[in-house]
């Protein structure tokens, strides 16, 4: 064979390649439109429904979860949601209240985060401590937060320091029990290997414990977001602190079921952010995680 | 490899000990274990009454049946575990005493089982011993890229490992232990879920580096056709408890092309002779778990 042909059938191997990638893509793309297009008629069907079903006198006279009065309807929830951002007709404006909920989760779940890592890492590196604290851990965990909101309000105050620590106390075990798996489940050999090349106790915890609890605690970061966020809600309308909580709660007392879903729509888009962050987070430095496996 | 008076008797007809090539070994041995045998916790004999001294410089293979004890060996080797009965003893590294040689690690291994770091490239899994031990910085520095040259890896430096084959992988996880430059290199089956052809060619590539940093090697494989590619001479183990059953010096020299030596009269009449000896176990093994 000689060197033109076989350059001319690395060519066309490598347009055949690239071609095919190309259309990879295509089909891939393709698939992700019809998803969300399926996706937008389902939400379109389901606020029309919202919109129109309450409005058929005898059903809503029937049913009374599809009464008007108490669970409003799109066009009265946008209405509302318009007012909140705004603070027209009175209404209060939201930005306040949904930049402490957010502070207070952003805080709350950051340090449960570093506490719970922390204590897996420490944790799945000593057999003893781990054999000494672990019960008290498990039984730590099963005590419902909720229980302890008011004796987090006469430490702290009914103040956001009150939502943040509440927050702690949730993600931390969110955190820890996939940080400690993260650490105990370092393959034998490659603790074995290391101890061989020479690392001391402290360098196995931070060269090779390290990445693989830093792995699952950032895998269970989107899942640690949303606890964080729901704590410093459940918190703000138990201690009626300002946050997005308190203004479910007045909603609430007042009947006001705009007011009540509006805010239920801004927590929800709140919570779809924090959690796309955390996903973001997750795609950035877990890449060998992912295609490792 | 000298064969101790004990063993003498179960050496294969015609494995003289003269035929193995000492160009570069017969120094004092680098270990010698002396009557070891190992029971794990619940009862289970894993080797019983081993001797053997394992010489600087040359590699030492070690084949034998199923669970007959290869890998425990190691681990007594490496001090994961320590033997219940015997001792393993040490002699000091010859080299540490030449005017300005560089002090070599004691130990490293290769697992059958991968051991990289996935969060690390591939420069830097290599470079992890150096990470690990500080005062070694200068000597490993200018190891780390000649290691990444011998072995084809070079210009995946920057890779990580899932970005690499299998084989690639394999020479990767070699050379990680090289880097420390062991005084003395264990294989725990380390190339056995390779294909034939890229098996090979590390073979080469783990002869060619060996020899060249003058590593004592052993050898634990189920591939008798790879001992003797590598080996300056086989073991064949009993089965559990594992035994010193047989020991063939292999007369190939310190050079040697692996793809032609496996062409050669000798090769095959060797691997048939290590055949032999393994077959025999093999089938007393089956025959005592028929009994039971």
């Amino acid at each position: 064979m000689s060197a033109e042909t076989l350059h001319a059938s690395a060519s066309a191997t490598m347009t055949s390649k690239a071609s095919f990638a190309a259309e990879q893509r295509r089909a891939a793309r393709r698939r992700r439109g019809r998803i969300i297009a399926v996706q937008l008629l389902i939400l379109v069907a389901f606020l029309l429904m919202w919109e129109f079903l309450p409005k058929v006198g005898w059903l809503s006279d029937r049913l009374t979860f599809l009464d008007p009065y108490f669970i409003s309807s799109p066009s009265e929830i946008w209405a509302t949601l318009g007012d909140l951002a705004s603070g027209r007709d009175n209404s209060p404006e939201m930005w306040p209240f949904a930049r402490a909920t957010v502070e207070a989760s952003l805080i709350g779940t950051f340090l449960g985060t570093v506490l719970g890592a922390g204590a897996g890492l420490v944790l799945s590196n000593s057999r003893m401590l781990s054999d000494v604290l672990r019960p008290f851990i498990i039984a730590l965990n099963a005590v419902p937060r909720i229980a302890l909101i008011p004796i987090i309000v006469i430490i702290f105050g009914p103040t956001m320091k009150a939502s943040v620590f509440t927050a702690i106390t949730v993600v931390f075990f969110v955190v820890f029990f996939n940080a400690y798996e993260g650490g105990r489940t370092v393959p034998p050999q490659v603790l074995e290997n290391a101890r061989l090349l020479g690392a001391s106790k402290t360098q196995l915890m931070w060269r090779v414990r390290w990445p693989h609890v830093l792995a699952w605690t950032v895998t269970a970061l989107p899942n640690a977001v949303s606890f964080g966020l729901v704590s410093v809600v459940t918190a703000e309308i138990l201690t009626g602190t300002v946050g997005m909580g308190r203004l479910l709660l007045d909603s609430v007392t007042t009947v006001q079921a705009s007011l009540t879903f509006a805010v239920v729509v801004v927590l929800s888009i709140l919570g779809i952010v924090l959690v796309a962050i955390a996903e973001v987070i997750q795609r950035r430095w877990l890449h060998w995680w992912a295609q490792g496996d | 490899m000298v064969a101790t008076a004990q063993d003498a008797g179960s050496a294969a007809p015609g494995a003289a000990a003269g035929a193995v090539d000492r160009s570069r070994g017969g120094s004092a041995p680098v270990a010698s274990l002396r009557n070891v045998s190992f029971t794990y916790p619940n009862g289970t004999e894993a080797v019983r009454d081993i001797s053997l001294e394992i010489e600087d410089g040359r590699i030492l293979g070690v084949c034998g049946p199923s669970g007959c004890g290869k890998s425990s060996l190691l681990a007594l080797l490496a001090e994961i575990r320590h033997p219940t009965a015997g001792e393993i003893t040490w002699s000091p590294d010859p080299l540490a005493s030449r005017p300005g040689a560089q002090p070599r690690h004691p130990l490293s291994m290769v697992f059958q089982k991968d051991t990289l770091l996935p969060w690390l490239t591939v420069e830097a899994n290599v470079r992890f011993f150096q990470t690990l031990n500080k005062e070694r910085r200068a000597d490993v520095d200018e190891l780390i890229p000649e290691l990444l040259e011998l072995t084809r890896l070079r210009e995946f430096a920057n890779a990580y490992p899932y970005q690499l084959s299998g084989g690639m992988r394999r020479r990767l996880a070699f050379i990680t232990a090289m880097a420390a430059q062991p005084r003395l290199l264990l294989l725990d089956e380390p190339f056995s879920a390779l294909d034939e052809p890229t098996r090979i060619a590390i073979h080469q590539d783990v002869l060619d580096i060996v020899r060249r940093l003058g590593t004592t090697v052993v050898l634990v494989t189920h591939d008798l056709a790879e001992a003797v590619s590598l080996c300056d001479e086989v073991v064949i183990l009993a089965a559990r408890p594992g035994r010193v059953a047989a020991r063939h010096p292999v007369p190939f020299g310190r050079e040697r092309k692996v793809m032609e030596l496996r062409e050669r009269p000798e090769f095959l009449e060797l691997y048939g002779r290590l055949w032999h000896d393994l077959s025999v176990q093999i089938r007393d093994a089956q025959e005592r778990q028929d009994e039971r």
